[in-house]
């Protein structure tokens, strides 16, 4: 190389890394993203106690359905989403929607299959072996993202995420996209919890990893300039190996409480807080509730406290409670069983508030179905009433 | 751009390993024509589809992201056995290893839960890992070091987004770099030692 070649090149050096630092410059006087929905929408009018349960999808005989998640669209539809097949891993395993009008409380859609191994291996162009733990949201509009989980080789550990956007409500769905959030072969990425929005109009999605380390991290998601674009990156809450699948709470701009599934051996739901919107996270403390290794979800009420759902058991998953928190997630007081039954499976809750002040629970029921819950803070105060005399 | 861009490592991958099996029937293929003749064979075999995907896009099911430094190292390969030119010498090719290895040392442990820092993240638009790599490159450029071309080519694919990752990581190193790295610095301290009296 002689010193004129030299010289070109540290110039084109200084202008290829001068690009990347202009997008980084021209982010500086913008203000941080904070959470944007912290307080439910609109203080809910109590009036008499209302709980129903109801099935989403019909009994699959011999099948198995698992990760359910649930959204409600500008016009008060319901839609789920969760993976079922022949059996976890099996090459049938598909993604199903159903919806739900307002006009037909208690009746849901036929589900519909929206992504299945060929059609994601069509619009990933490569080998896909499996899908499943579907997260389905509603963003600004009629848009709705679909996060799910495709492995090409080995079990969940070879887990990578993908997104999928429709702008009809879920009429029609652009291409899978794969979100590279791993530097080792992309994989160990999951979805199981539902995203915060936030201010600038992105979401964050409590993802977790689990490879030789198991821990919870954010996927900090948001539409690009052009149609179809999504830019994204991750952060991480924790390291270590006992705590996934956070579920995030957030009850002010900047301040959020994650509730985490425990994998080692205390057994008990964890928990961290943020006081900067999530860009970092306390060191995670145990609560004094149980947890057999098992998916919990949490939903901020209108008065802020927290509802929390989980199995009540350092064992099994054969009840799923619920326990309400006045104190951001200190103290708790059981206030409902929604499930129990000696040998079966009640898993992965899931939960939201709906614009009319309503709560969806959703739920793996049996492994044979997803259920659905809804009830109303006047049948929370009123059990609340009825435990405390 | 990233599935044309996606097919180039397969790609060379073929041409070196035919390459390398001439190489052993002790076949000469230097020079133009059977460069050519052998980089149509290796096209077609990568576009070759098997069970509905092409053979390249097989290779992207299980790795997205070969970095620029591993793709660089096969075209230097590539171009050696095709035409008898090194395009990087011992030194180049040194620095190569040195700066993979150390790369994936700081890189994979962390990223793969050691700790609570995340080095991964600092890809993801401008940081630290930037300001560093380029006054890597700088100063690799002041010392004349052609390993600086390699780096100058990363952070150009990284800017049109030529891999399928958007973090600036994969573009430097991917978990088989650091492998190659390690097998060449291992061979290299190994033959040192052998020459010891």
């Amino acid at each position: 190389m002689n010193r004129r070649l030299v010289i070109i090149l540290i110039l084109a050096t200084l202008l290829l890394y001068a690009w990347p630092m202009l997008g980084w410059l021209s982010t500086l006087g913008r203000e941080p993203a904070t959470f944007a929905t912290y307080a439910p929408s609109t203080p809910v009018v109590d009036d008499k106690p209302f709980m129903v349960e109801e099935f989403i999808n019909p009994d699959p005989g011999k099948g198995m359905v698992h990760v359910g998640s649930i959204c409600e669209l500008p016009d008060g539809r319901l839609i789920a989403a969760w993976y079922g097949g022949t059996r976890e891993g099996a090459k049938d395993v598909a993604i199903f929607l159903a919806i739900k009008d307002p006009g037909h409380p208690t009746r849901w859609s036929k589900p519909k299959r929206v992504v299945d191994r060929i059609s994601a291996s069509r619009e990933l162009y490569r080998y896909i072996k499996k899908v499943g733990n579907p997260i389905i949201f509603a963003g600004s509009g009629d848009h709705l993202w679909l996060v799910y989980v495709t492995i090409s080789a080995g079990g969940w550990s070879g887990s990578s995420l993908n997104v999928k956007v429709s702008s009809d409500a879920g009429a029609t769905w652009n291409n899978s996209r794969r979100l590279t959030l791993s530097p080792f072969f992309n994989i160990s990425e999951l979805v199981r919890n539902k995203p915060v929005p936030l201010s600038s109009g992105g979401f964050a999605l409590p993802i977790y990893h689990e490879c030789l380390g198991y821990f919870p991290e954010i996927l900090w998601i948001q539409s690009g300039r052009e149609d179809g674009a999504i830019a994204f990156r991750k952060s991480r809450m924790t390291g270590g190996q006992s705590f996934i699948q956070p579920s995030v709470v957030a009850y002010g701009p900047a301040l959020a409480t994650a509730f985490y599934r425990c994998r080692s051996d205390e057994k008990a739901v964890g928990v961290a807080v943020t006081k900067d919107a999530g860009v970092s996270w306390s060191e995670p403390q145990t609560l004094d509730l149980p947890n057999p290794d098992s998916a919990v979800d949490a939903i901020l009420l209108s008065d802020h406290r927290i509802l929390l759902a989980f199995n009540d058991s350092v064992q099994n998953r054969e009840n799923l409670r619920l326990a309400v928190s006045n104190d951001r997630g200190a103290d708790w007081v059981r206030i409902a069983t929604i499930e129990s039954t000696q040998g079966e499976k009640y898993s992965y809750p899931y939960m939201i508030r709906s614009q009319d002040g309503l709560i969806h629970l959703v739920y793996t029921w049996h492994r044979k179905r997803i259920k659905h819950v809804v009830f109303n803070e006047a049948w929370i105060n009123a059990r609340m009433k009825r435990i405390a005399k | 751009m990233p599935l044309g861009f996606s097919f180039v490592f397969p790609f060379l991958l073929i041409m070196a390993l035919l390459q390398g099996g001439a190489g052993l029937l002790g076949r000469d293929l230097c020079g133009w024509r059977p460069t050519l003749i052998l980089g149509l064979i290796s096209a077609f075999i990568a576009v070759t589809p098997v069970g509905g995907l092409p053979l390249a896009r097989w290779m992207i099911s299980f790795n997205a992201n070969f970095s620029i430094s591993l793709t660089a190292i096969l075209f230097y390969k590539v171009t050696e056995s095709s035409f008898g030119v090194k395009l990087l010498d011992k030194n180049d090719l040194l620095t190569c290893w040195v700066f993979s290895l150390t790369a994936g040392v700081i890189l994979y442990p962390m990223a793969l839960g050691l700790g609570r820092f995340d080095p991964y993240q600092a890809g993801w638009g401008f940081s630290w890992l930037f300001v560093v790599v380029c006054g890597v490159t700088i100063l690799l450029l002041i010392m004349k070091n052609r390993f600086a071309v390699v780096l100058i080519a990363a952070i150009l694919a990284h800017n049109l987004r030529l891999l399928e990752s958007t973090n600036f990581w994969d573009y430097l190193v991917d978990p088989f770099m650091v492998l190659v790295s390690c097998i060449a610095l291992s061979n290299r301290f190994l033959r040192k030692l052998s020459k010891r009296p």
